[in-house]
């Protein structure tokens, strides 16, 4: 295991000195970060850990905005009745997350941070156009969340900075939301291919906003805009959906690597993009206007 | 590297321990405490669940777990739950149900079932299912382990 100083803030105030100091990293649940110390893949020189920080943990409705903690547990979003009630495809992405024993420990501003192409929390929280506040030493900034993943396992943060919480703007009127994962099995999988979607829909039945997003088949998450504008008016049914499928696989960049093929994630890619809008649409259907 | 000091709950009692940073829970409790029913399996990545212990109720993997985050915290291990004499209902039922064979996976699968009753006291077949799939066994597979929930939930493990 790698050697390092350890620091544990009390609060938010300590943890902004404690990271300020150069080579500091934050240890937030640690089920990716702990497996990378032991391979030596991360080398930080003070480890900052922020799991003693009450005041991060915590799932808001703040009216306009639902407004989770950075170190709010995939286990304590699954459970939420606020998240099933507000972006029910968040809370099936934190459900789908590792086994129980990991949901319990990772976090949701970790998973972030981790900025794994696999993420299975991103999907859901860019089709709601989430935005993510960083805080340092000096300041804090709000950043779209679109812009924060810039790459496999690296985001815009800067030394110093840290995700203080992630927050969305709910839907209105009849709209649906809803996430698929396909991994190789149910149990302690990462994701080969993941989607969220949302719809809202007009008087009529029309779709008046898609948005999809789909992870694992890129270098970062995915937000799929001509596939979510070819859907804008269209009366959603089976044909519609498989169509934007097809139209999604024209917008992502599938690889092969050790879980699967470009082959079977550009073809999975649009079967999911399929099944989750019609989900989504289906959930809209059901809601009155 | 400095060495920190910890405190924490340790089935039920509360303790105090020095070590260097880098050391799993997993490592103090077999290493420096004695307490050899969580295992390792994996090699430390958080896929077997064989080191399974409870940190305020819930199952965590500790193997993924410094020593330091544990400060404050409840742990229950294994032998936290084993009575002076006899087995806990949940390990009674293990046996009953032949879930049992080389032994290695069951401290933790029944930790996590612990955990999962605590949370869950008649869990659906999903239920069981999704609380035990973070706990590989290579010997019984995962039916018998559903059967022992089962049992411990009727109450029909034999004393």
């Amino acid at each position: 295991m790698q050697e390092f100083d350890y620091l544990r803030p009390r609060n938010v105030a300590e943890l902004k000195e404690n990271l300020s100091q150069p080579g500091a990293r934050i240890l937030a649940g640690g089920t990716d970060i702990i497996p990378q110390l032991r391979r030596g893949k991360s080398a930080p020189k003070i480890l900052v850990d922020t799991s003693g920080i009450r005041s991060l943990r915590f799932i808001e409705d703040q009216g306009d905005r639902v407004v989770i903690g950075a170190m709010t547990t995939h286990q304590e979003i699954a459970e939420s009745q606020l998240v099933s009630d507000l972006n029910p495809a968040l809370r099936i992405a934190a459900e789908s997350v590792g086994s129980t024993q990991t949901r319990c420990r990772g976090t949701l501003g970790g998973n972030i941070a981790n900025a794994s192409p696999a993420a299975d929390t991103l999907p859901p929280l860019l089709v709601y156009e989430a935005s993510v506040l960083i805080q340092n030493l000096s300041g804090e900034r709000e950043v779209p969340l679109e812009s924060l993943v810039i790459g496999p396992g690296q985001t815009a943060l800067e030394e110093g900075e840290f995700i203080h919480s992630i927050s969305f703007r709910p839907l209105t009127g009849r709209w649906g939301s809803h996430f698929i994962k396909v991994g190789k099995r149910k149990g302690m999988a990462i994701s080969v291919v993941n989607a969220a979607a949302t719809v809202v829909l007009d008087k009529k039945g029309s779709v008046s906003k898609a948005r999809v997003a789909l992870g694992a088949v890129g270098p970062v998450v995915i937000r799929c805009r001509e596939t979510e504008s070819s859907l804008c008016g269209k009366v959603p049914d089976r044909k519609v959906f498989e169509k934007a499928g097809e139209q999604a696989r024209e917008e992502v960049r599938p690889i092969t690597d050790i879980r699967s093929t470009e082959e079977y994630r550009l073809h999975a890619a649009g079967v999911i993009v399929a099944r989750v809008l019609e989900a989504a649409a289906e959930q809209a259907r059901g809601r009155m206007g | 590297m400095k060495e920190i000091k910890v405190e924490f709950t340790l089935n039920g009692e509360k303790i105090a321990l020095q070590s260097e940073p880098n050391r799993t829970l997993l490592d103090v409790l077999r290493q420096d405490l004695g307490l050899t029913g969580a295992k390792d399996a994996c090699g430390g990545e958080g896929e077997c669940g064989a080191c399974t212990v409870i940190i305020n109720g819930r199952p965590v993997n500790s193997c993924l777990v410094f020593i330091g985050q544990v400060e404050g915290q409840q742990v229950t291990t294994i032998e936290g739950i084993t009575p002076q004499e006899g087995y806990h209902p949940i390990q009674k039922a293990f046996v009953e149900a032949g879930a049992v064979q080389c032994g290695y996976c069951t401290p933790g699968a029944v930790l996590a079932t612990k955990a999962l009753l605590d949370h869950h006291p008649r869990p659906s077949d999903q239920q069981i299912r999704a609380g035990l799939s973070g706990n590989l066994c290579r010997c019984t597979g995962y039916n018998k382990m559903l059967d022992a929930v089962h049992l411990v939930v009727k109450g029909e493990q034999n004393d």
